[in-house]
Formats: structure tokens, sequence, C-alpha cells
């Protein structure tokens, strides 16, 4: 924000009542720069994340149909929607991991350590998720 | 004012700031494995996944470790899309996201679904350590 000029404090305008300062900010400001949309992309991620974890309480709650009831969503579009919202899982990861060297600081631990750590750690995670889920299957 | 009430901002800010914080690391490093397996593989029936039967996943889901494992996967996300959410309606031109009615209705949100999650988890499949 631009500081005020030296004497330009609060001036009445012509009808009297104090001007107000507008921040200038056009609707489609995040379309002008790639750099600005993928902002707005990595901030949108939530939403078809919260939509996957909202599909997921479903099929947990399914489960109280009992064995007869019991139908996990097998359609295309179904593939389709989680093949979208692996994308943008893909994106949230490795963009919130990769902040990780500037957001936590271990003395004498150059960031890049941190951030592969923190890539390890999902790489580790996954495999253990995997494992559960297919290693309980039949 | 004194100083306790003074620091009682700073309190509620750093609760919600290490819940956005611990959101985002778990939607980071868990959510992926997750859509892959069970969105995807299981579907297409590339692998067997244990949501696909009635018996393996009511095995899994009984688990208690499972059970708080689950609530913290699906919960602890939405305080960080909450955040999210309301600072991208504020740069999309949506001033009024900042007030304190959005953030009861956002933070508000957040703590629905975690009551939901808990309610569905602890009344879809009684708690069995088989």
């Amino acid at each position: 924000m631009k500081a005020p000029p030296a004497g330009a404090e609060a001036p009445a305008s012509a009808d009297g009542r104090p001007r107000v300062y507008k921040t200038g900010m056009s609707r489609g400001w995040w379309l002008r720069r790639r750099h600005y949309f993928l902002y707005i992309v990595r901030e949108f991620t939530s939403v078809p994340l919260a939509l996957w974890l909202l599909w997921f309480l479903v099929e947990i709650q399914r489960a109280s149909n009992g064995p007869k009831g019991y139908m996990p969503h097998s359609s295309p579009a179904f593939v389709a929607f989680s093949v979208v919202c692996l994308g943008f899982a893909l994106y949230h990861s490795i963009t919130f991991l990769s902040l990780a060297g500037v957001i936590i600081h271990v003395k004498g631990v150059p960031p890049r350590v941190i951030v592969l750590s923190q890539f390890a750690m999902w790489l580790l995670a996954s495999v253990v998720i995997a494992a559960v889920l297919i290693g309980f299957a039949r | 004012m004194t100083s306790e009430a003074r620091r009682r901002p700073a309190f509620a800010h750093l609760v919600w700031w290490f819940l956005f914080a611990q959101g985002g690391v778990v939607a980071a490093i868990l959510i992926p494995a997750h859509i892959l397996v069970q969105g995807i593989l299981g579907p297409l029936g590339i692998v067997p996944v244990a949501d696909r039967h009635y018996d393996t996943w009511v095995r899994l889901v009984g688990n208690p470790i499972v059970k708080l494992y689950l609530l913290v996967l699906i919960a602890l996300p939405f305080f960080h899309f909450a955040h999210r959410l309301r600072y991208l309606l504020v740069d999309l031109g949506v001033p009024a996201a900042r007030s304190l009615p959005a953030q009861v209705i956002f933070y508000g949100g957040a703590i629905v679904v975690t009551a939901v999650t808990i309610w569905v988890l602890l009344t879809t499949v009684p708690i069995s350590f088989g």
C-alpha cells in the first residue's frame, strides 16, 4: 500500500465526508499472471479435497446398511471424480510440503534436507496406507 | 486492559493457526494415497481393496485405532480448508469473508464436520479388536 503524501491525512472531500482509501483489486487479477493463477489453484485445492473426504465419510456410514446393503462406489463417474481430486491432492501435497523448508528451522539442518524429510514422510505414509487397505482386502 | 485480556486474541489465533497447519500436513501426507487406492485402483479392480467388501471393510472400520485415525484424517483437514477458503474469498474480492460471522460459518463448519465424523465413527460399526 502506498503511504499518503504529507499533509494528506484524512482531508475532507468537497461534500464534507472523509475520503476512504479504496483498494485497487480488479475481479480478474488472478488470471493476469501464471503465478497468481497457480496461487489461487493452490488455495482452491481445498474444495475437491473436502468433497472427496465427505464422500469417504458417506462410504464409512454405508457400512451400517449391513452386508446386503453395502455397495461401494464403482461408477466411471466416481473414478473420474477421484482422478480430478488426486490431481488437486498432489498439487496441495507438493506445494504444502515444499514450504516446510521455510516454516521449520532446525539448527545446522539445511532447508533442503527438511523438505526432503517431509517428502520421505509422505512416501512412507502412502506406502503404509496402501499396504493396510490392500493387505486387509480379500 | 489487563495483560491477560490482551493475550487472549493471540491465543485464539494460535489455536486456529495450529489446526490450520496440522490439517495441511494431514491432508498433504495422507489424502493422496487414499484417493489413489480407494478412488481409482479399487473401483477399477486393479488391486483388491478392503472397502470393496462389507466384511473386510467392517473389520477395518471396527478397529478403535482405525477409528481414531479416520477422525484425524477426515476432521483435521477441514480446519485447514476453512482457513484457506475464507482467505480465497477475501482474495477474490469478498472482504466480508474476514468478518466474525464468516469466521463462525467457516470454523463452525469444520467443527460440525468433526462432530458428524465422530458420530458416524461411533454409530456405524461397533468397536472391536478383531
